[in-house]
């Protein structure tokens, strides 16, 4: 009966070997990750809707960095039709609008130039504006010839440099490059980028309060076993780890959630999507979070949470601390 | 084992809960705490295990000054005291096995050598019959031996009760003290709380008595 009893030797023969103290570290991490995540299944509804709050949190920053993603396709796409028009001088003739068209693809810095009559600017223009009927009336075409330049470096600078030296050559008019809005998009876009940062922060913020909140009530109701384990010899990493486990599943699970909601989100904005980049004459879709996007936004949930319940649980130790 | 110096303890500044506290119990004793309620025997106890520190002398446990514990120390230095508690803290969402095991989980240790160990100690108590069952299942006095059970898998050099047997009636009282006897016969250093003189002065042990805070009569029984 008595072969277990206390000995003198006491607590030195406790001491575990370090690979045996490896091996009960693991024991325990994976002991605390079930039971952690089989005390969020005991209330499954309460802890959908805090991983449903995680996910709305979620879903606006990372729903505007998709948004980016997709702007900056079109950013790459318009940076490859970034071309110049360089119109000629009213009344240079055809042959002369060849020569000119040669000379321009000559220079240095052009890729390709194209040169678009008056008779063709004319038909095109009409299409454009539906003004057949009016326009066929004048006595003679007002439109000059112009030539249609790509240039080799797309960038805005670049593309200023270019047009101011083919401004002074021979029979050339004017020279119009539609910049401004190109940099217009380009400040939008960085706009977006940094609200979209800003709203990274301040809903990060919202994940860490929602998971805190949550595992400050967790904390609540074991405060007698925290107190006790903790009289019986529980380090504080002991306390804690339960309740991390804890904040990771619901970051896990508002990722997953609001990974789910933006896929389906993303199938319902699509048609529309399409059709609205169409009448651009832009091929646009909606880009999809992707593995790597999948990756992200699952670590950075799961870390949020992590995070929430890391800084509620310390709070909160200090105070339960029988000191 | 454990020596007081000079030890007082104030709380909030101006009360002294306990003052001039000097005396000594030597490894393998067993000794009784006594006094009013109110005279500083839970706060003896609290010094003990670390909960409070003392605000002037020092206390050495097995040669070490425990206030010198640096906080990360202090879960360690835990482990090595057995502590029975008046309301025996169980955890009542488990069974009185995981309850009895509770210690030896905390320390990591390997589960089948912790279930021989738990299983051993519920054995000590009587209580192996019960190990599934949950704490509020048992009565008052099995609730207490669950608790001394805890207090002992570890098989600490030192074990320390706070009114043990607060809530018991005489007969199960009895059962509980000739434990705490059982352990001191072979050879852990026993510390025990209690008001209850009657009980007190029929197990014969040597006792110290507190009165408001001080050390009034140290009576050593041959
Ligand atoms: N945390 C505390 N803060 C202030 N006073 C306390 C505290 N703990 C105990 N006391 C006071 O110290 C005195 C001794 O209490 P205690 O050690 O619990 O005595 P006993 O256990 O012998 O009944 C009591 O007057 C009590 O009110
Ligand atoms: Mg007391």
């Amino acid at each position: 009966m008595s072969r277990e009893a206390p000995a003198r030797r006491g607590a030195q023969t406790q001491r575990p070997s370090s690979g045996g103290r490896w091996r009960s570290w693991l024991r325990h991490h994976r002991a605390m990750a079930l039971d952690s995540a089989r005390r969020l299944l005991r209330h499954p509804l309460s802890s959908l809707l805090t991983m449903l709050a995680i996910a709305i949190a979620l879903i606006l920053p990372a729903g505007l960095w998709l948004t980016l993603d997709g702007a900056r396709l079109i950013d790459t796409q318009l940076d490859e039709s970034a071309t110049l028009t360089v119109y000629l001088e009213q009344g240079v003739g055809g042959a002369e609008a060849g020569r000119i068209e040669e000379a321009l693809a000559a220079q240095e810095g052009v890729t390709n130039a194209r040169l678009i009559s008056a008779a063709e600017g004319m038909v095109e223009f009409q299409q454009a504006l539906g003004l057949e009927d009016a326009l066929a009336r004048l006595p003679d075409n007002p439109l000059p010839a112009s030539v249609v330049i790509r240039p080799d470096d797309p960038s805005p600078s670049a593309v200023k440099r270019l047009a101011g030296g083919l401004e002074d050559m021979a029979g050339v008019d004017e020279v119009r490059l539609d910049l401004a809005w190109l940099e217009r998009l380009g400040q939008l876009a960085e706009l977006g980028r940094r609200a979209g940062l800003g709203l990274a922060v301040l809903f990060g913020l919202g994940v860490l309060l929602v998971v805190g909140n949550t595992i400050r009530l967790a904390v609540e109701n074991r405060r007698q076993e925290i107190e006790v384990v903790t009289l019986i010899g529980a380090t504080h990493a002991f306390v804690r780890r339960p309740f991390l486990y804890s904040g990771a599943w619901y970051g896990l699970g508002g990722g997953m959630l609001a990974g789910l909601l933006l896929s389906l989100g993303g199938d319902w904005l699509a048609t529309p999507v399409a059709a609205l980049a169409a009448s651009y004459g832009a091929g646009f879709a909606l880009p999809g979070l992707g593995l790597a996007g999948s990756a992200t936004l699952l670590g950075c949930s799961t870390l949020l949470g992590w995070l929430g319940a890391w800084i509620a649980v310390s709070r909160h130790l200090a105070q339960i601390r029988p000191r | 084992m454990i020596a007081f110096e000079h030890v007082g303890k104030r709380y909030g500044g101006r009360f002294d809960a306990l003052a001039h506290l000097d005396f000594r119990v030597r490894r393998g004793e067993m000794v009784f705490l006594t006094g009013h309620s109110g005279a500083g025997k839970s706060s003896l106890l609290r010094l003990l295990m670390r909960l409070e520190r003392p605000s002037r002398g020092r206390i050495l446990v097995a040669g070490h000054d425990i206030d010198r514990l640096h906080h990360s120390q202090v879960p360690f230095y835990r482990r090595q005291i057995g502590v029975v508690f008046q309301d025996h803290q169980l955890l009542f969402d488990r069974s009185i096995y995981h309850n009895v095991a509770l210690p030896l989980e905390i320390q990591g240790a390997e589960p089948r050598e912790a279930a021989r160990r738990a299983r051993a100690a519920l054995d000590k108590v009587g209580l192996l019959h019960r190990e599934k069952a949950l704490p509020i299942e048992l009565s008052g006095g099995e609730q207490q031996r669950v608790g001394i059970a805890r207090a002992v898998v570890n098989k600490p050099a030192l074990l320390l009760a706070d009114e043990p047997t607060g809530n018991l009636d005489p007969q199960l009282s009895a059962d509980i003290m000739s434990l705490f006897e059982d352990f001191h016969r072979i050879g852990t250093t026993v510390m025990v709380a209690s008001h209850d003189l009657a009980l007190i002065a029929r197990l014969r042990h040597r006792t110290l008595r507190l009165h408001e805070g001080r050390l009034v009569a140290d009576e050593e029984v041959s």
